[in-house]
């Protein structure tokens, strides 16, 4: 394990040219896909197994009737417990030496457990290769000290990357420098992210955002619980039914008296 | 007919058993390898995980269509209660677990027999349904295809815990009962003692046929 490092996304600095999004499909080789105008300057519509970032537009009007345009670069947290990483089977999603969570595509199974798992809803399904997809924060990169290609291409320096403590003090002097509703989302919750917003309204305005995102309970329920406690269960039906076979004995056509008669059938 | 022997199963129900058991025994097995890392190595030996998933799914399928199977055959006989006498015997646990001098005489199936397969008629298609869910989930929204997984885990305790009872009482733990699901033939003493009212039953209704001029026994 070495240093935890953290991608801070400013939200006020972002201006939403899209740079990020383009480097991110250029260094990891995704293709577009053809897509339809709807409306909206967000494109593609969500996050795909080839988007593995995207930025969001938002029209918001705020409670003073002030109408604001919210941009926020959506992908992966990288949680430290990732919900993830706990449903994987095969050990493709790992957690990588900087805390981030990694993905080795060759180990996908493409059960897409994963997919249903994440609160933030990032892993994405291809139908076409049946795998998993998503950003891994640019491992092979960091792991050469270069920073990831969505912050590598930041011209507003909305993106940037480092120690953990120390983007995490930056991301509230950032926060306490903008003041209002401004504040630092991702250190709370799931172990704490190792991407953190800094947001300028409250988590609740932006939308695909959760408040309060955890693994979920079903998933707890599922891989702690219900998981080992289905060996333990059939391990004790086994060792019952040993007990049962050396203490009470089999059932035999003549084990009692009124039933003699058949023996000799 | 077969000399102091009577046929407890007929060649089909015996195929669709097994069909249904052998499905059964492979989706275990398989999905072992799958939940448990520390079980990865049962992917290894089938050529890798990815594999492993598809000989899952695609034997979930076999097994679906056995489950419907068993049970459009065996809800008559073993889906429903006969009270009183289910209960009395229920109260005695059947004489498996203490001694009970004189067991209360059941039908074919006895209830145990008959919770066994209540359990694995529901649990087999939560098993079906969850599967399913869960090989084309991304047709379904995520909060309900995480509760399917919880399903399918809960499924999984139940039924292989219950596998074990099932193999004990039809091998070692009741002798005599296992050649019900292999050449379908049980002994009268077996049948006198496990199952004396439907031998009765089967006495009765064979008489009936020879009256009648056949039918199949």
């Amino acid at each position: 394990m070495k240093a935890e490092i953290v991608k801070l996304i400013d939200t006020t600095k972002c201006t939403a040219c899209r740079g990020c999004q383009v480097a991110c499909k250029q260094w990891n080789e995704m293709p577009a896909m053809r897509t339809r105008n709807r409306g909206s300057y967000q494109n593609p519509p969500d996050l795909q197994w080839n988007t593995w970032t995207l930025i969001r537009f938002q029209e918001y009007v705020d409670d003073k009737g002030a109408f604001k345009w919210l941009f926020r670069k959506d992908g992966c947290m990288h949680c430290t417990d990732a919900a993830c990483v706990k449903v994987c089977p095969s050990g493709a999603l790992h957690y990588s030496e900087y805390g981030t969570v990694g993905l080795k595509s060759s180990l996908c199974i493409g059960c897409k457990e994963c997919a249903s798992a994440c609160p933030f809803d990032v892993p994405k399904y291809s139908h076409a290769d049946d795998k998993i997809f998503k950003c891994d924060l640019c491992l092979s990169r960091i792991r050469t000290n270069q920073s990831p290609a969505c912050v590598k291409s930041c011209p507003t320096g909305a993106l940037t990357i480092g120690p953990k403590d120390k983007m995490l003090k930056k991301a509230y002097a950032r926060a306490k420098e903008l003041g209002g509703d401004a504040n630092v989302y991702g250190d709370k919750f799931v172990g704490g992210t190792h991407v953190i917003y800094v947001l300028s309204e409250k988590p609740e305005v932006y939308e695909e955002l959760p408040k309060n995102p955890a693994v979920p309970a079903s998933i707890v329920l599922w891989k702690d619980i219900l998981k080992p406690f289905s060996l333990l269960v059939a391990g004790g039906t086994i060792a019952g039914a040993f007990l049962h076979y050396i203490t009470h004995g089999p059932k035999l056509p003549d084990e009692n008296g009124h039933d003699a008669e058949g023996k000799g059938e | 007919m077969r000399k102091d022997m009577i046929q407890a199963t007929d060649a089909f129900e015996r195929v669709v058993h097994w069909s249904l058991a052998v499905s059964c025994i492979v989706l275990f097995v398989s999905g072992l390898g799958m939940m448990f890392k520390s079980f990865n190595f049962i992917g290894t030996m089938v050529g890798g995980l990815r594999i492993l998933k598809y000989v899952h799914n695609f034997t979930g399928i076999f097994f679906i269509v056995s489950l419907v199977l068993s049970i459009r055959m065996w809800w008559k006989e073993a889906g429903t209660f006969e009270m009183p006498g289910d209960l009395e015997w229920m109260k005695a646990a059947g004489g498996y677990l203490w001694h009970v001098d004189n067991v209360p005489e059941v039908g074919k199936y006895n209830p145990g027999q008959k919770a066994f397969f209540l359990a694995v008629a529901v649990f087999g298609a939560a098993m079906g349904v969850s599967g399913l869910v869960m090989w084309f989930s991304t047709g379904f929204p995520a909060f309900a295809v995480r509760w399917m997984y919880v399903l399918h885990a809960l499924g999984f305790l139940v039924l292989f815990a219950f596998f074990f009872v099932h193999l004990y009482l039809g091998t070692i733990g009741s002798p005599g009962s296992l050649p019900a699901m292999t050449t379908g033939w049980v002994t009268r003493a077996w049948a006198k003692k496990q199952h004396p009212k439907w031998l009765r039953e089967m006495d009765e209704s064979a008489k009936a046929d020879v009256h009648a001029g056949g039918g199949h026994g």
